[in-house]
């Protein structure tokens, strides 16, 4: 990890009004790494989401992607830098099919213009025709193939989940935020998606997720930031992080020797 | 193949609907010529409000422009015609952007609101216009002048017409089919998560609206020459509300949902009238209501016009 950090979140403060929901949170991300960001309810991890993917400004703080300053860009700006994220709950597309709704996480890489698309410039054929073979391979890589060709509301909670996932690395991104990737999915579901993310990270994408499930995310993160009451408590590795008292009290509690047991041995 | 087989389908489609022209009497002619207004309208409308799903009820308003600018522009000001359309299509143009930069900021209701306003606005202005506009009796007594020295009369001005119909139906496929068409449906079904994916909503949606809206001003000039006559009440809120019928009847998103709609609710007064007199706007609105409660596809999930979109 001697690499420049892609993400350099510093500081991030975040108020509404008088409730502070994260005050002086900071990590870095390098690429390929699998990040981990937990805490209880309500500790901020989704508020740094926000303030990563540009949904709200922090109130103070900044965060550097691949040296350029994002805080403060409008949302639609920090796709095409290469930064995107999926939903805590699956916001597919409804009336688009599978392959429309990975096509437009593709959006921010369409280069024609307006006119190009009137036009109907060779040009605007070869990037359409790039994007939904791309679109196929990626369908393939989620493990959605057999599903290509379904309505996108006949999805199954899991499927729709990796969707999110699929339609988030059509724009090619260096780097992915999940949130609770794993909520709602059945065991078998849950071993697909680590081999999945741990793909992703193979590729080189920088990859932060939110998750609940530690028995999903312990051996899965390389490094875990904790979250308690929107202030960073422990930042380590799974292991480091299992045998942090303040980390058992405020979150992990009585299964928190379990867990270190099973990563020690693994 | 399929590249080679469109132009042919497209050829076909305009040559069959101008043959059509030439086979008809005068009141038929009058009928079909509006029809094809009409359609002209509820593909641009369709786009607006099932593709980019904005409720905007300004549609009418622009064909009103439209009409009224090359009218005034060619007649009153006696511009050459060929300047006078290219004004009247810019002053559409820009009246959209204006129009479309704060409204699209609106959602759902606060859009439909004013666009409303708007639309009222436009009545208002062509109704105490004075001598510009005609006031209430609106313009009359005018012919097209000669376009580059070719008087269009009679069943080529029908053609002319469908032309206007192709070429709508042209831009907005291309528009439909392309990132930008799926990032209008996108930016409907969820805005947030097409913003995530990097969708400009604001910008989406102003081109969008700027669109649609110009090409209804392009429609309301193929009007203004189909009875020689152009006046307030034909672009007041009972069409508009007709034409939101029109193309929720036919299959909100579709292009061929929003012509079978058309033809459809055009034609059926034809039918009904007899029948029922005037009532057959209530027949209308139940047909509506029907519609939405139990086939929300409209007669393009019906007819299965819309195909599941073709699987990559």
């Amino acid at each position: 990890m001697t690499a420049q950090p892609l993400i350099r979140a510093q500081g991030l403060t975040k108020r509404f009004g008088g409730l502070v929901a994260i005050e002086d949170v900071g990590f870095e991300l390098y690429p390929g790494e699998i990040l981990a960001l937990i805490g209880p309810n309500g500790a901020g991890k989704t508020t740094v989401f926000n303030l990563l993917g540009g949904v709200f400004a922090p109130t103070a703080g900044s965060v550097a992607f691949a040296g350029e300053r994002l805080d403060g860009m409008p949302v639609h700006h920090i796709a095409g830098r290469g930064l995107v994220r999926t939903f805590q709950h699956n916001m597919p597309f409804a009336s688009l099919s599978l392959t429309d709704n990975i096509l437009v996480g593709r959006h921010t890489r369409f280069t024609g213009t307006l006119f190009d698309i009137l036009l109907g410039r060779a040009r605007m054929r070869r990037e359409e025709d790039d994007a939904r073979r791309r679109a196929v391979e990626l369908i393939g890589f989620v493990g959605l193939g057999e599903r290509a060709g379904s309505d996108v509301s006949t999805l199954l909670f899991g499927e729709g989940r990796l969707l999110e996932v699929a339609r988030a690395l059509a724009g090619d991104p260096r780097a992915m935020l999940l949130d609770e990737p794993a909520a709602g999915l059945t065991p078998a579901e849950i071993t697909r998606l680590v081999d999945l993310i741990r793909a992703i990270a193979a590729r080189g994408i920088a990859v932060l997720l939110i998750e609940h499930d530690m028995h999903f995310l312990l051996p899965l993160a390389q490094r875990v930031v904790v979250l308690n009451f929107g202030r960073t408590i422990a930042q380590g590795t799974p292991l480091e992080i299992t045998r942090n008292p303040a980390v058992v009290q405020a979150y992990l509690g009585e299964a928190a020797s379990g867990f270190a047991q099973a990563l020690s041995h693994a | 193949m399929r590249r080679f087989y469109k132009p042919v389908l497209w050829l076909a489609g305009i040559a069959g609907a101008s043959a059509i022209a030439f086979m008809l009497g005068n009141y038929a002619t009058d009928v079909y010529r509006k029809m094809l207004i009409w359609i002209a309208l509820a593909l641009s409308f369709n786009f607006l409000f099932g593709i980019a799903g904005q409720v905007a009820f300004s549609h009418f308003a622009f064909a009103a422009i439209g009409a009224y600018a090359i009218v005034i522009l060619s007649v009153k000001l006696s511009l050459p015609f060929g300047v006078a359309f290219v004004l009247a299509i810019i002053l559409c143009t820009v009246l959209a952007l204006v129009v479309a930069i704060p409204a699209t900021r609106l959602e759902g209701f606060y859009l439909a609101l004013a666009t409303l306003a708007f639309a009222q606005l436009v009545t208002v202005v062509l109704n105490e216009g004075g001598d510009v506009t005609g006031g209430t009796g609106g313009i009359a007594g005018y012919r097209l002048p000669a376009v580059f020295g070719v008087t269009i009369r009679g069943p080529w001005y029908t053609v002319v017409l469908v032309l206007l119909v192709a070429f709508t139906l042209f831009i907005l496929r291309r528009l439909d089919q392309s990132y930008f068409g799926r990032a209008c449906r996108a930016l409907r079904d969820n805005s947030p998560a097409a913003a995530a994916m990097g969708v400009d909503i604001a910008r989406t949606k102003v081109i969008a609206f700027t669109v649609a809206s110009a090409l209804a001003g392009l429609a309301g000039i193929g009007y203004a020459y189909v009875d020689n006559v152009i006046n307030p009440p034909v672009f007041g809120l009972e069409n508009m509300f007709l034409l939101l019928f029109m193309v929720i009847v036919g299959g909100l998103g579709s292009p061929l949902g929003a012509i079978a709609g058309t033809v459809f609710l055009y034609l059926a007064p034809f039918l009904l009238e007899p029948l029922v007199g005037p009532g057959f706007l209530v027949v209308f609105g139940v047909l509506v209501v029907l519609t939405i409660l139990f086939r929300p596809g409209g007669l393009a999930g019906l007819l299965s016009l819309v195909p599941a979109r073709k699987p990559a």
